[in-house]
């Protein structure tokens, strides 16, 4: 236990945590593989037999043999150094999915590819789970992981490790990422329940509602630009195609009740259960790009519509009982 | 929840990692089918030493492999199945392989085990075993065949070996690619490794080694009158002579290798008696001194393999360096025997001195061995010689008449005898006059004996093919076709005595060869109508034949013939003198070499990976504008980073930082096409960013 902090601490001061890697002499471990030890007990028992034999060209088979295992020191490390990796966008995680980090590999490099062979990727001190082929790259490569709980997480230092080109020598890396990813509560499926609270009168009035989407889809008002969020239904698909751009269609509806979205209180046995409903019903509102609050108790979100407010929502739920939320945090 | 999962199944389907099942494994990589062809190669190069069954295993494996490879077929055979088929194949190795010796044993046992795991391979480790005993093989491959050829073939192999590991790890990498990854990465290695070769010391054999039982090649134990005709139609090396000074004669040239004392009527074979003596003697350490005397003549020879232990050389002969002579032991009929079984080309060298056999001393012992006759048989012979021996009671007078016998009664000199089954020599001499050197040898050996003079037939060669240069030293190539066998009698004034009947018979076998002796038979190499040797008549293969076989000659002397004393010798040359600091010096000096051999190779790379100068530029411009604009998320493109500048910064900068992104855009896009435009517009295009940033700091300045 205390080695692995000591070696994590280690890695952290001779790798520290970026957003981009170019390997180098500092971040690359290489030693000879299980193979490479199979290859020099070879060149031992040729050098025992060509002496016993006198046998000068098993000897020179031999040396060459070793040479070779010299030489492929070098192979590998240049091959390996070619390396860069880039950490894209992490799509949202909600929690019991697997994180999917997409990892783009020599995405800005300007030669040809001169990278080859397979690459092994793991989480660091786990089984290699994925690979990816150099000379049939299609970036991003996806790592996926199965997230742990809800809220913020560190990335793990993720671990890259080549056999090329002839496998005698074992290059890897531990790669951290200076990125937190935000794990949502897993949305489990219930109805929509929405209360309404009329500005003027003080008591909430529950409504129990299977959100008739459509109801104020009656009156086309008018046509704003699209934004992302809105609901792929309501896009004015005819301007679209007259090349007019992308427009959402906007309807007068009947009347703009505020609806919220409430956290039950005193259920405290519940608490992963109701952020799980909740979460439900917010990506239910959000695709039928209704408007809603979110009242968490401490947290309130007034009523709104749109992407960035569906994140925002998310964001309280999943840091919930605290109550600061900020945007994808950057290291 | 509908969200959730269609962004997992966008994700499934943007996923390129794939599970690590079916990673290298895949049956059609190429690696498996170049595996599978090294096998079969390999099996070819060794047809003679690898049991029948096990070559058609080995091709069993092959097929099936590239049925997988080719995709006829999709399975590979069960475990199961295969453990059976070991244990089986293990019984029968033990079985076909015991009697053949361990060295033979334990080839087949390779060859077999790769055949096996060949047809199994699943896991990376059974692709790296597979490899592993590939190249130890191609090790022991060595061991039988050291030509130039076979090493050229075994270099391919280990080539080809290198290539699949190159396959086996980067699948998807185009084939000259990989052909273009294997051959540097062997070019790289050769001068390393033929370095360590030249410094790494020369041991003597740490201990005894397996002997291979292979058959036996060139002179046999015994010879029956027609043997050595069998000989005669091979125009395999024998062995090659490298002389200090003149080489000698070509009738003068007897190369001595086994003496035949035993004779039962037909065949002439070592003595038993002889042999036993020499093991005793061995077993003693009392090796024979022979009495040295007149002038004599040094030379090496490099003997080709025979499976045998008898030496050549010319008539009485010492071992000359100390290797030379650890190794050979001294006969007391004048013949050098090796102490190891030669499985591989020998080299030795001696001195000869070509008047001292007649100087030797010879005991009782030695003359009864050389008087015994067969009680019955041959009673022509028997008769005849009564009369001759009345005739002549001196012995040079007897041995005169019998030579003017065969001079006289018009014998013939033919590589087509007949056989002869009863009475042979009676045959031979009263009958059919016509017959080989044995025949002739036989004849008079046996004549001899009966005459009461102690006389034996020695088997080794005569003659060669002399080849002198202007700047190296002459040396002798002697082929299996130069075969002789020829007589030595015992006289009690002066020792032991040459005497060729062949020379009376056809004088120019010892003067001018075989191929001339044979010129109206033709039948000088009748069984091998390609041989090259047979058309030395036509200039261009005559040329084609002496360069081939001065190439087999240096290569023998200089690679397979490198020692513990050619090594000193050459560190010799180099430093004057061997002393510790000179010799740890020398040690240093290529210690260095090597390393800067590694770092010479290195030097692409280094210079690959100094940073881009328009890669540099850019990120500094974007460094200049983040201050502003805010950090830009590593996802975004340089297209939409440009955007977001353009809306938040006035257009006198973003103008200037349009122009810098179109710069390293053109850079990374269009310029990767056209490579030798690369780097002008790569050079112009950094003079024009570095100018572009200067003038972008000046404007945030004046902000």
């Amino acid at each position: 236990m205390f080695a692995q902090q000591y070696i994590r601490k280690w890695l952290d001061k001779r790798i520290p945590p970026a957003n981009e890697f170019q390997l180098n002499h500092r971040s690359i471990f290489i030693f000879p593989a299980k193979f490479g030890g199979l290859f020099l007990a070879l060149c031992a028992l040729l050098f025992l037999l060509g002496t016993n034999y006198q046998n000068n060209l098993m000897l020179l088979l031999c040396y060459f043999l070793l040479a070779l295992f010299l030489v492929n020191l070098l192979a590998s490390y240049t091959n390996f150094a070619q390396l860069a990796v880039k950490l894209g966008r992490i799509p949202e995680v909600y929690m019991g999915d697997e994180v999917h980090l997409p990892l783009w590999i020599n995405a800005d490099k300007m030669q040809g590819n001169a990278l080859h062979g397979i690459i092994n990727i793991s989480l660091m001190g786990q089984k290699v789970s994925h690979w990816f082929e150099c000379d049939s790259l299609t970036n991003p490569v996806m790592l996926n992981y199965p997230s742990q709980s809800r809220g913020w997480h560190k990335l793990p230092r993720i671990t890259f490790s080549s056999y090329y080109p002839l496998g005698l020598y074992k290059c890897w890396t531990h790669l951290a990422f200076s990125r937190e990813i935000l794990v949502y509560p897993k949305p489990i499926p219930c109805a929509v329940n929405v209360q309404e609270v009329d500005s003027q009168q003080d008591d909430t009035k529950q409504r129990e509602t299977t959100l008739n989407t459509e109801h104020n889809h009656d009156d086309f008002s008018h046509l704003k630009v699209y934004q992302v969020g809105d609901p792929l239904r309501h896009v004015a698909w005819k301007q679209l195609a007259k090349g007019r751009g992308m427009y959402s269609k906007q309807f007068s509806g009947i009347e703009q009740v505020d609806v919220w979205l409430i956290m039950p209180k005193h259920a405290s046995s519940q608490i992963e259960y109701n952020l799980s409903t909740l979460c439900y019903q917010i990506l239910e509102l959000s695709r039928s790009g209704s408007t809603f609050g979110l009242d968490l108790g401490y947290t309130k979100l007034t009523p709104n519509s749109g992407e960035s407010h569906r994140v925002a929502c998310l964001h309280a739920l999943a840091l919930y009982p605290q109550s600061n939320a900020t945007g994808e945090r950057e290291g | 929840m509908s969200i959730t999962l269609r962004i997992a199944g966008l994700l499934k389907a943007k996923t390129r990692a794939t599970s690590l099942k079916d990673r290298q494994h895949q049956s059609n990589n190429p690696a498996f089918f170049i595996l599978s062809m090294i096998v079969l190669l390999f099996n070819l190069s060794l047809f003679d030493t690898v049991i029948e069954w096990i070559s058609l295993l080995v091709l069993c494996s092959v097929v099936i492999r590239c049925a997988i490879f080719f995709a006829y077929q999709k399975h590979i055979p069960t475990t199961r199945t295969l453990n059976l088929l070991a244990l089986l194949s293990i019984v029968g190795l033990i079985y076909s392989a015991w009697p053949l010796g361990l060295l033979i044993a334990m080839i087949n046992l390779l060859v077999l085990a790769c055949a096996l795991k060949l047809m199994q391979v699943r896991t990376q480790r059974d692709v790296y075993q597979l490899v592993v005993s590939l190249l130890f093989l191609i090790g022991c491959g060595f061991i039988f065949n050291q030509s130039i050829i076979y090493t050229l073939f075994y270099a391919l192999l280990t080539l080809a070996v290198i290539l699949s590991l190159g396959f086996f790890h980067a699948p998807q990498l185009a084939t000259k690619e990989q052909l273009k990854r294997a051959l540097i990465l062997s070019i790289q290695a050769l001068p390393i490794g033929i370095l360590l070769f030249l410094l790494l010391p020369q041991l003597p054999p740490l201990w005894q080694t397996p002997k291979a039982k292979s058959t036996e090649t060139g002179l046999a134990e015994s010879i029956t009158p027609g043997d050595i005709a069998r000989l005669s139609q091979s125009s395999d090396l024998a062995f090659r002579a490298t002389f200090e000074s003149q080489a000698p004669l070509a009738r003068e040239r007897y190369w001595r290798a086994i003496v035949m004392e035993d004779f039962d009527g037909r065949t002439w074979r070592v003595h038993p008696e002889r042999k036993l003596q020499r093991r005793n003697a061995q077993r003693r350490q009392q090796e024979f001194q022979p009495v040295l005397y007149g002038p004599s003549l040094d030379y090496d020879i490099i003997a080709e393999p025979t499976q045998q232990k008898w030496l050549y050389a010319l008539d009485l002969a010492i071992p000359l360096d100390a290797k030379s002579q650890a190794d050979i032991w001294q006969s007391d009929d004048f013949l050098l025997i090796s102490q190891q079984t030669l499985h591989s080309k020998y080299q030795y060298s001696v001195r000869s001195y070509s008047q001292a056999i007649s100087y030797q001393k010879s005991n009782e012992f030695e003359q009864q061995l050389n008087l015994q006759v067969p009680t019955i048989g041959n009673p022509l012979t028997r008769q005849w010689l009564k009369q001759l021996r009345q005739q002549y009671p001196i012995d040079a007078d007897l041995i005169e008449a019998l030579l003017d016998y065969f001079r006289q009664q018009q014998f013939i000199y033919t590589l087509r005898p007949s056989t002869m089954f009863i009475d042979p020599i009676d045959t031979f001499l009263f009958d059919e006059r016509a017959g080989f050197c044995s025949h002739y040898a036989s004849a008079l050996a046996y004549s001899l004996r009966l005459a009461g003079i102690p006389a034996r037939v020695v088997a080794g060669y005569q003659g060669g093919e002399l080849i002198t240069k202007s700047n190296q030293k002459q040396y002798l190539s002697v082929y299996q076709y130069d075969a002789h066998a020829w007589v030595e009698a015992w006289n009690q004034q002066s020792g032991w005595q040459r005497i060729d009947p062949t020379s009376v018979v056809a004088p120019d076998r010892l003067s001018l060869g075989l191929r001339e002796a044979m010129l109206q038979e033709g039948s000088f190499l009748a069984d091998s109508p390609f041989s090259l040797a047979k058309f030395t008549n036509i200039a261009v293969f005559n040329h084609l034949r002496l360069f081939l076989a001065d190439l087999d000659y240096d290569w023998s002397r200089l690679v397979i013939g490198f020692n513990q004393q050619k090594q000193q010798e050459f560190f010799k040359s180099i430093l004057g003198s061997l002393t510790p600091q000179r010799l740890a010096l020398l040690g240093l000096a290529i210690l260095l070499l090597i390393s800067l051999l590694l770092s010479l190779f290195f030097i692409p790379h280094w210079l690959n990976q100094r940073k881009n100068p328009i890669q540099t530029c850019y990120k500094s411009a974007v460094k200049l504008m983040q201050a502003y604009v805010g950090i830009r998320p590593t996802w975004q493109g340089s297209e939409s980073f440009r955007y977001s500048v353009e809306q938040q910064l006035p257009t006198k900068i973003s103008n200037i930082f349009n122009a810098i992104t179109e710069q390293y855009t053109v850079a990374l896009y269009t310029n990767r096409a056209t490579v030798d435009g690369n780097k002008m517009a790569n050079h112009q295009a950094v003079k024009r960013m570095k100018s572009l940033i200067k003038e972008l700091k000046k404007q945030l300045k004046d902000q």
